[in-house]
C-alpha cells in the first residue's frame, strides 16, 4: 500500500539534460515542464528579486520565437502556461491537448538554446513585476507574512536571508547584461530536467526530447555556492508594521533538517500533527479550544513550498492571527503550551504527547494528501502539476525521479519516539525566529 | 505588435498533430425517491474520490432574513452533530485521510469532500450526518461568529474584495445578488435559531445534488448512497426571491477610498447573462479574445506592451438568475486613466470590428483546449459536472462543448460583444487612495466615493 506504481521513464542526454516521461493516456492532454536548478536563493548580490524577474524574461522572446509568441502559440494550441520561481528551482510549464506536444517541446528547446530579449522587454517586465509585488505584498493585508518576514530574522547568510521578491532599487539596477549572464550561468541543459506527463508514450517522449534538445550545447557546469548557515543560538525577534489588516499576527520559524535524513521524515509527521488542518494541534488548541487565534496554519517550507521542494536551509513555520484583546506574550504562551505537549510522551499522568493512534491518523492523512498532490491540477488546469513538481525535485536534488513512488515508505515508518525526539531537537523556543505583525490601525475586539 | 510566426510550410514551428478524441467516462444519474439527484462518474487514475453535495439555497435565499446567513450556517454545520463533537469530526476525517469543506455562495450551500477509496463508506456517512443531523452547538456558533467578525474586518482592507463588493452593489441594487458579504453589524446580530431554521428548511434532498467522481464502481456506490441517503425526508423548499433589477444607465465611477494604498484596483462591469442563455458560448469566446486569456487583446495591451499591471483579466460570471461581465486590473496609481482608456478601447473594438479568421481560430482552439484540461483531474471533472446539473444545462453539455465552440463564427463574437460588452453603461469601480486617483477616475464619469465600510464620503 505504501509504494505507488506511477510509470516513470528517465534518461540523460549527452548534453546533460535529464528527461523524465510519465505516461497516462486516460485523457488526451499532456503537461510539459522544464525545471532549472536555480531559484531566488542564488540570485546575485545587489540583485534581489532577479531570479523572478529573469523568469518573466523567459517569456519575452527566444532564438526563433519573438515576444508574445510563447504565449500566443500555446494559447492558440488550446493550452495554458506559466512559470514560477522557488528557493532552489525555477519552472516553466504548460498543459495542452496532446496534439500540441511537438510544438510545446520546440518552444521550450528554443528558449533553452538562446534568449533574444532587448532593453524594452526588460523595462516592460520590470514594471509588470513591480505591480506583482504591489498586488501580492505591498497593497495587501498580511502581504509577505511570513514568507518575506522570517528569512532575514532566521538566517544570516545572504542567499537565505534576503528579500526574494526584490527591493525596487535592485530591480531598477538590473541590466540586459545581467539577464544574459544569468542565462549563461544557470540555464544550461546540464542544470535542467525536462518532464512530460500524460498522453505521451515513453518512446515518443524520449524521441521528441532528443529531436528538440539534443543539439543544445551543454554549457558550463553550475557554479558551487555556500548556502550553509551557522546554528541559531537564541530566540531572534522582529516586529513588522501591518498597514492594512486589523489583527496582530505571529509567525515562528524553526530550522528544518536536510531532506531525506531520518529527522526529515520524523519532522514531517510532527508537522502534520501540528498543522494538519483543523485536527492539527495548533489550530485545534489556539483557534477551536482556547480561542485566542482566529486562524492558524503552518508547515515545513510554508507557505511558499512544502517538505519536498527545497534543497538548503529552510524553516518549519507556524503562523497565526490572534484577537486584539490578547497580548503577544499571551498568544505566544498558548502556542508554546502546544509545543510543550509534543515534546512529552503520552502518559496516564496527564502528559499529552503524540501517541501511536494519533501518529497513525497523521500518516493516513499524509498519504492521502500526497496522492492528491500528485494528481492535482494547480487550480484545475495543469493536470499532474504535483507529480511534475515532485519528480523534478527528486531528479534535480536527489538524482532519482522514481523516489516519487517510494518516498512515502520513510514517512510511514516513523515511530512516536522519533516524533518526540524531533520535537525536542527542532522545536526549541531558545533557537527560533519570531516575527510579530502589529496593525497600525488595530481592530476593536468583540462586537 | 510583434512579428507573427506562422506554422505551416516553411515555418520552424511544428504544426499541431491530429487531435485525439475524448473517451467520455461512463456517467450514472439517478433521482432518489426523496428527490436527491445523484451523478456518478468513475475515474480510476488515483485511489481516491471527490464529491460535492449541493443544496440549491444560498445567501440569496436568506438575504431578507440576514445577509450571509447561508455562509455562517455552513461554517457551523461541520462543528457538531447529534453523535460527534467538533473534535471527533475533525479527527475522524483525519483517521480516514479525508478533506471536507462546508461553504455557501449566492445560490447554493455545499459540503465538498475528498477521500481515499478504502474509506468511502465512512466519509459518506459523515457527510450524511452533517447534512441531516447537525447540532449547532451554542459555543461553536459563538466562536464562528467571532471569527467571521474578524474576517469581515480584514476583507474590508483587501482591494480586490472591496472592488467586487462595490460592483455587485451597483449592478444588482435591491436584488440579493448585490450582497457578497455581511457587515460587522449584521454578523453581530446573527442568532443561533436563524441558522437552525435555515438548515432545517434548506438542507433537504428535494433540491439537492450529489456528484461523485473517482475510483469506485458506480453500481456499488449507488447502492451505498441509497442506503446512506435514502431515508432522508424531502421537505418543501420555497424558491429564492427574485426582485427586479435596477436601471443602470450611463457610465458612473464608484471610488472606494483605501487610505495609504500604493496601487489602484480597477474593476469595470455590466450585467450580462446566465449559462442557460443562448449567447453564453458566444460571449465566452468574445471574452477570451478580449481579456479572458493570457494571449488576449487586453493582456497583451496593458501588460505586455505597456506594463501597467501584472494580472489583468476579464470574465463572465453566471449566477442562477442573472449574470455579469467584468474586467479588472491592479495598476500603479499614475495610470488609472490610461488603463480605463485601454479597457474601453478594447471593448469598443470588440463591438465595432469583426475578429479576423486567424484570431478567431486561435480563440476557438483555446476555449476548447482549456475545457479539456479542466476535465482531466477528479476535482476538475466534478466541478464541471456540478455546473451542468446545478444550472440544469442539457445532459450532453460537456460532450458537445468542443463541437459547439468550433461552430462559432466572427459574427457570433461580434453580436455577443455588441449585446453584452455594454461599454456605454459599464460601471467603473476604483479602489485606492483617493488623493492619488480621484482626478483620473473623474475623467470617465461622475464620481461617488465610499469608505471601506460602504458609507458615502463627501
Amino acid at each position: 500500500m505504501t509504494r505507488l506504481n506511477i510509470p516513470v521513464e528517465s534518461t540523460t542526454l549527452e548534453n546533460g539534460l535529464r528527461v523524465v516521461v510519465s505516461p497516462d493516456r486516460t485523457a488526451p492532454v499532456v503537461t510539459v515542464g522544464v525545471y532549472y536548478n536555480i531559484g531566488f536563493r542564488l540570485e546575485p548580490r545587489g540583485r534581489s528579486g532577479f531570479a523572478h524577474l529573469f523568469e518573466h524574461m523567459m517569456f519575452q522572446g527566444s532564438e526563433n520565437a519573438g515576444k508574445m509568441m510563447h504565449i500566443k502559440l500555446i494559447n492558440s494550441s488550446g493550452g495554458v502556461l506559466n512559470g514560477s520561481t522557488h528557493y532552489d528551482v525555477t519552472n516553466y510549464y504548460e498543459s495542452a491537448p496532446s496534439n500540441a506536444l511537438d510544438r510545446l517541446l520546440w518552444l521550450e528547446a528554443d528558449r533553452m538554446r538562446a534568449l533574444k530579449v532587448d532593453d524594452e522587454n526588460l523595462r516592460n517586465q520590470r514594471d509588470v513585476v513591480k505591480e506583482e509585488v504591489r498586488v501580492n505584498v505591498l497593497n495587501q493585508p498580511y502581504g509577505g507574512f511570513p514568507w518575506l518576514d522570517l528569512p532575514p530574522v532566521a538566517f544570516r547568510n545572504w542567499p537565505n536571508a534576503h528579500n526574494f521578491y526584490g527591493d525596487f532599487a535592485d530591480l531598477d539596477a538590473a541590466t540586459l547584461a545581467d539577464v544574459q549572464q544569468f542565462f549563461r550561468t544557470y540555464y544550461a541543459p546540464s542544470n535542467a530536467v525536462l518532464l512530460m506527463l500524460g498522453d505521451v508514450t515513453a518512446e515518443e517522449g524520449m524521441s521528441l526530447a532528443r529531436r528538440h534538445f539534443a543539439n543544445i550545447p551543454a554549457g558550463p557546469p553550475r557554479p558551487q555556492a555556500d548556502v550553509t548557515e551557522a546554528p541559531i543560538d537564541s530566540e531572534r525577534r522582529a516586529e513588522v508594521e501591518e498597514k492594512f489588516g486589523t489583527l496582530p499576527g505571529i509567525a515562528v520559524g524553526y530550522r528544518a533538517p536536510e531532506r531525506r535524513t531520518p529527522d526529515w521524515y520524523a519532522l514531517a509527521m510532527l508537522d502534520q500533527a501540528l498543522h494538519g488542518g483543523r485536527a492539527g494541534r495548533v489550530y485545534r488548541q489556539l483557534v477551536l479550544e482556547k480561542q485566542i487565534a482566529v486562524d492558524a496554519a503552518g508547515g515545513i517550507h510554508y507557505p511558499v513550498g512544502d517538505v519536498f521542494d527545497y534543497n538548503g536551509p529552510t524553516l518549519l513555520v507556524s503562523r497565526f492571527l490572534y484577537k486584539p484583546e490578547y497580548s503577544a506574550e499571551q498568544a505566544l504562551a498558548a502556542y508554546d503550551a502546544v509545543l510543550d505537549e509534543v515534546r512529552q510522551p503520552r502518559s496516564d499522568r496527564g502528559q499529552q504527547g503524540i501517541d501511536r493512534d494519533e501518529l497513525e491518523q497523521v500518516k493516513v492523512k499524509f498519504r492521502s494528501d500526497y496522492i492528491s498532490s500528485l494528481e492535482g491540477g494547480h487550480g484545475a488546469y495543469i493536470p499532474r502539476y504535483g507529480l511534475m513538481h515532485y519528480m523534478a525535485c527528486f531528479t534535480l536534488f536527489d538524482g532519482d525521479p522514481t523516489l516519487v513512488n517510494s518516498i512515502l515508505e520513510g514517512f510511514l515508518a516513523v515511530t512516536p519516539e522519533q516524533v518526540r525526539a524531533a520535537a525536542q531537537k527542532y522545536l526549541d523556543p531558545k533557537r527560533r525566529a519570531l516575527v510579530i505583525r502589529r496593525p497600525s490601525k488595530p481592530g476593536k475586539g468583540a462586537a | 505588435m510583434a512579428t507573427t510566426v506562422q506554422s505551416g510550410p516553411g515555418s520552424l514551428v511544428p504544426a499541431l498533430g491530429p487531435e485525439r478524441s475524448v473517451v467520455w467516462p461512463h456517467r450514472t444519474r439517478r433521482l432518489l425517491a426523496n428527490g436527491l439527484e445523484v451523478v456518478l462518474v468513475e475515474s480510476h487514475n488515483i485511489p481516491k474520490f471527490t464529491g460535492q453535495l449541493y443544496f440549491r439555497s444560498g445567501n440569496a435565499a436568506a438575504a431578507s432574513e440576514a445577509p450571509g446567513l447561508a455562509g455562517i450556517t455552513a461554517e457551523v454545520v461541520r462543528t457538531g452533530t447529534a453523535r460527534r463533537t467538533s473534535r471527533q469530526i475533525e479527527e475522524d476525517l483525519r483517521r480516514i485521510g479525508a478533506d471536507l469543506g462546508t461553504s455557501a455562495g449566492a445560490d447554493t450551500s455545499a459540503i465538498s469532500f475528498a477521500g481515499l477509496t478504502d474509506f468511502a463508506g465512512e466519509l459518506l456517512k459523515l457527510v450524511a450526518e452533517l447534512a441531516q443531523e447537525a447540532g449547532f452547538p451554542a459555543d461553536e456558533f459563538e466562536r464562528e461568529r467571532r471569527q467571521l467578525l474578524e474576517s469581515v474586518r480584514i476583507e474590508r482592507t483587501t482591494p480586490s474584495f472591496l472592488a467586487g463588493e462595490r460592483l455587485r452593489r451597483v449592478l444588482f441594487g435591491a436584488h440579493p445578488y448585490s450582497i457578497v458579504a455581511p457587515s460587522e453589524a449584521q454578523v453581530a446580530a446573527y442568532r443561533r435559531e436563524q441558522l437552525v431554521d435555515f438548515y432545517r428548511a434548506r438542507y433537504r434532498p428535494s433540491t439537492a445534488l450529489l456528484v461523485l467522481v473517482g475510483d469506485f464502481s458506480s453500481a456499488a456506490m449507488l447502492g451505498e448512497i441509497e442506503r446512506i441517503f435514502g431515508a432522508w425526508t424531502a421537505g418543501e423548499i420555497a424558491p429564492p426571491p427574485n426582485p427586479p433589477l435596477p436601471e443602470v444607465r450611463g457610465r458612473h465611477v464608484h471610488l472606494v477610498h483605501l487610505p495609504e494604498a500604493v496601487q489602484a484596483q480597477v474593476l469595470v462591469g455590466n450585467r450580462a447573462i446566465t449559462r442557460k442563455h443562448p449567447d453564453w458560448m458566444r460571449l465566452s469566446l468574445a471574452n477570451s479574445i478580449y481579456g479572458g486569456a493570457f494571449n488576449s487583446r487586453l493582456v497583451m495591451n496593458i501588460r505586455e506592451q505597456k506594463g501597467y499591471t501584472y494580472s489583468p483579466r476579464s470574465g463572465v460570471h453566471a449566477l442562477r438568475q442573472h449574470g455579469y461581465f467584468s474586467v479588472h486590473a491592479a495598476v500603479r496609481n499614475e495610470v488609472v486613466a490610461a488603463t480605463l482608456t485601454e479597457m474601453f478601447y478594447e471593448l469598443d473594438r470588440m463591438r465595432a470590428l469583426p475578429v479576423g479568421e486567424d484570431e478567431l481560430a486561435d480563440a476557438r482552439n483555446y476555449l476548447s483546449g482549456v475545457f479539456s484540461l479542466g476535465l482531466a483531474t477528479q476535482e476538475g471533472l466534478a466541478g464541471q459536472l456540478s455546473g451542468v446539473y446545478l444550472d440544469q444545462l442539457p445532459e450532453d453539455y460537456l460532450e458537445m462543448y468542443r463541437e459547439r465552440v468550433r461552430a462559432l463564427s466572427a459574427d457570433d463574437v461580434l453580436s455577443a460583444a455588441r449585446a453584452w460588452f455594454d461599454s456605454a453603461n459599464a460601471q467603473i469601480v476604483v479602489v485606492g487612495d483617493r488623493a492619488q486617483i480621484a482626478a483620473q477616475a473623474a475623467l470617465f464619469g461622475e464620481v461617488a466615493t465610499y469608505d471601506a465600510q460602504g458609507a458615502p464620503l463627501a
